[in-house]
C-alpha cells in the first residue's frame, strides 16, 4: 500500500483504509443474516423483513476459493499507468461471513497459486489523477 | 391455452464486425421467416422484438424499426431485453400472445451487429450502473467469470484440460457442417491445447466471441395456415426463469456471491429447464437434441448437469464417452454451439430454437440427427436470465 493520505478510491464506498488496514465495505442484514459487497447489491433472502441492514467491514484475511489468470489487457474503462496483464484475480472466501469476494492478485506469484491459500486484503494503485493523487482500488495478496 | 406451431424460420448467417445495421440482417432473418411460413406480412399480428444495446434508440425499439420496412400495421409491438437470453423472452412472449388468444399469429426476432472486442460497460455510472465498478475496479470481464467457476470445477470433479479442449473439437466439427455458423475450422484436441489462454484454465478457442447474427420465427395457431406449412413445429413449453437465493455461481457483472450453496448452480436455468419440464411433460430422458449455451467449455459440461440430463460431475464422463455426439443418445448442439457462431445476444436464443425446429424438420444437410421427435433449446444471460424451449414434432 502506498501513502494511504494521498489515495482515492476510484469508485468510493468499496474499500476502507481509514484504520490502517484494507477491509472490503460490506452490509449485514441483521434479519437474513445475509452480507452484501458492493453494499447496494441487495441479496435478501426471499421472506426477509429487510429490516436492520447496517454497514460493516469484511476481515482482513480470507482463504482463495478460486483463481483465473488474465492473459489480455482489460478493456476501459479499467485504466492503469503500467500494463499490468498477466494479472489474477481471485475469488477470496470469507468465512464466518459466508460471501465470497472477487479482486485483482497483486504482489503474489502467480504460479504458486492454490485453492485454499490465505489471502489478505489491501491497495492496488492504478494511476495518477490530476491532482496527483493516486487512484485505488482494493486487491488481494497471498499472506507471507 | 391453444396449441401453437413454428411454421417460419429465418437467419442471417452468423459473421463478425459490420458496419451495415441490425435492421440490415433483421430484414434477412424476417424474409427468410416469412417465405418459409408461406405468410405474407399482413398476417403478422403482434411483433416481439429483442432489444440491441448497443443500438440506441433505434436498436432500443428494434420492433418499431423493422415493421417500418415491412409496412407498419398498427399491431401491437413491443421490445425486450434479457441480456443473453433476451431471444427467449421475445419467443416466450409471442407464445403467450398467441397461446392466450390475443393474437393468432406473432413474429418473434432479434438482430445484433457486435461491438468490436469484449463487451464492455453501457454506462460511466457506477452509482446507476452496478455493472461499472468491475470494469473500473477489479478487470473481469466476462470469460473471467467463466474461468473463475471452471477452476471450482476441475478441483471439485477432477475436469481436465483435454475435456475442456474435447468441447471444442466436437463443437468445431458440427460448426463445419453448418452453413449458418461464423466458424468452419475442424480443430484437433492438440490444436485446442496450443491456443493461448485467455483466462487461464480457459483458452482462446475455448470462449466464444461477439459476433453478428439475426433470427426470425413466425408461430401460430391459425389452423389453416398449419395446414399449410412445411413441417409446423409445436412449442410444448417456452419460459424464463430467475435465479434463486443461495445460488453459489458468481454471476456476470457480480462481485461477490454467496460461499455456502442453497440452490443449484446456474439457478436461473435450473428453474427455466423445470419449469420447461413441468409445463411439457416432457423430460431430459425423453429429449433427443440439446442445444445448450457453450459460452465456454465449462457451460458446455456444467449445462448438462443444471438441466438434468445427468448429475452434477458427470458430464465430463459423458463427453468422454461419446453421449453427447450426432449418432449418440444425446446429441448436443449439433449447430455447432456459441463455439461456432459466437453470441449476437439479442438473436442468439432464436437461432438456437430454430436449429431444433429444423432438426426435427430434417434440413440440417450434413449435421442432421436421425429422426428426432423432441428438441429442447436452452440458454441464460447475465444476472440471472434463462430461458428453455420445447419442441417436438
Amino acid at each position: 500500500m502506498g501513502n494511504m493520505t494521498n489515495m482515492v478510491a476510484r469508485i468510493p464506498n468499496l474499500v476502507d483504509w481509514s484504520t490502517g488496514e484494507a477491509r472490503l465495505m460490506s452490509r449485514k442484514c441483521d434479519s437474513c443474516g445475509t452480507y452484501f459487497f458492493p453494499r447496494e447489491h441487495y441479496q435478501h433472502r426471499p421472506g426477509c423483513s429487510r429490516e436492520g441492514v447496517k454497514d460493516v467491514l469484511l476481515p482482513k484475511k480470507g482463504k482463495l476459493a478460486s483463481y483465473t489468470i488474465q492473459y489480455y489487457a482489460c478493456p476501459p474503462p479499467f485504466k492503469t499507468e503500467k500494463n499490468i496483464t498477466p494479472y489474477g484475480i481471485g475469488l477470496v472466501e470469507f468465512e464466518n461471513e459466508k460471501i465470497q469476494v472477487a479482486g485483482i492478485i497483486t504482489e503474489t506469484d502467480l504460479k504458486s497459486l492454490k485453492l485454499g491459500t490465505e489471502m489478505e486484503t489491501t491497495i492496488l494503485s492504478m494511476f495518477a489523477n490530476e491532482e496527483k493523487q493516486e487512484v485505488v482500488t482494493w486487491a488481494f495478496r497471498a499472506v507471507k | 391455452m391453444r396449441e401453437v406451431y413454428i411454421i417460419g424460420t429465418g437467419i442471417h448467417p452468423w459473421t463478425g464486425f459490420s458496419e451495415k445495421v441490425f435492421s440490415d440482417f433483421a430484414t434477412v432473418a424476417v424474409d427468410g421467416a416469412l417465405k418459409d411460413a408461406n405468410i405474407e406480412w399482413k398476417k403478422i399480428q403482434s411483433i416481439m422484438a429483442g432489444i440491441f444495446i448497443y443500438g440506441g434508440n433505434a436498436g432500443h425499439l428494434t420492433g418499431q424499426y423493422l415493421e417500418s420496412i415491412f409496412g407498419e400495421t398498427g399491431v401491437p409491438v413491443v421490445n425486450v431485453y434479457n441480456a443473453c437470453a433476451t431471444g427467449s423472452a421475445a419467443i416466450r412472449m409471442a407464445y403467450n400472445s398467441v397461446a392466450a388468444g390475443e393474437t393468432d399469429t406473432a413474429l418473434a426476432f432479434g438482430a445484433d451487429v457486435s461491438p468490436q472486442g469484449f463487451l464492455t460497460a453501457k454506462s460511466d455510472n457506477a452509482v446507476q450502473d452496478r455493472d461499472v465498478i468491475r470494469w473500473k475496479m477489479t478487470a473481469m470481464p466476462n470469460p473471467v467469470y467463466w474461468a473463475l467457476e471452471c477452476r471450482k470445477r476441475m478441483a471439485k470433479y477432477g475436469t481436465t484440460e483435454e475435456d475442456l479442449a474435447l468441447v471444442k473439437v466436437l463443437m468445431s466439427e458440427y460448426g463445419s457442417r453448418n452453413p449458418d455458423a461464423r466458424f468452419k475450422k475442424v480443430y484437433t484436441v492438440d490444436e485446442v491445447l496450443k491456443s493461448v489462454y485467455v483466462c487461464d484454465p480457459l483458452r482462446l478457442f475455448e470462449i466464444c466471441p461477439v459476433s453478428t447474427g439475426a433470427a426470425a420465427v413466425v408461430i401460430t395457431t391459425d389452423k389453416e395456415l398449419i395446414s399449410k406449412a412445411n413441417k409446423p413445429v409445436k412449442i410444448n413449453a417456452t419460459t424464463m426463469g430467475s435465479s434463486m437465493y443461495g445460488d453459489p455461481t458468481i454471476r456476470i457483472s457480480a462481485l461477490s456471491c454467496p460461499a455456502v450453496p442453497e440452490a443449484p448452480m446456474l439457478s436461473e436455468s435450473y428453474s427455466a429447464s423445470r419449469q420447461a419440464y413441468e409445463k411439457s411433460g416432457i423430460g431430459p430422458e425423453n429429449i433427443d437434441i440439446l442445444e445448450l449455451p457453450d459460452n465456454s467449455s465449462w457451460h458446455y459440461l456444467v449445462y448438462l448437469e443444471t438441466c438434468g440430463f445427468c448429475k452434477e460431475g458427470e458430464a465430463d464422463k459423458m463427453l468422454r464417452d461419446g453421449q453427447t455426439k450426432i449418432g449418440a443418445k444425446l446429441p448436443v448442439n449439433p449447430s455447432g454451439g456459441f463455439s461456432s457462431h459466437g453470441e449476437a445476444l439479442s438473436a442468439q436464443a432464436i437461432w438456437q430454437v430454430i436449429e431444433c425446429a429444423n432438426q426435427l424438420r430434417g434440413r440440417c444437410g450434413e449435421r442432421q440427427v436421425k429422426n428426432p421427435k423432441v428438441a429442447m433449446a436452452q440458454t441464460y444471460g447475465l444476472m440471472g436470465n434463462s430461458g428453455t424451449t420445447i419442441v417436438t414434432i
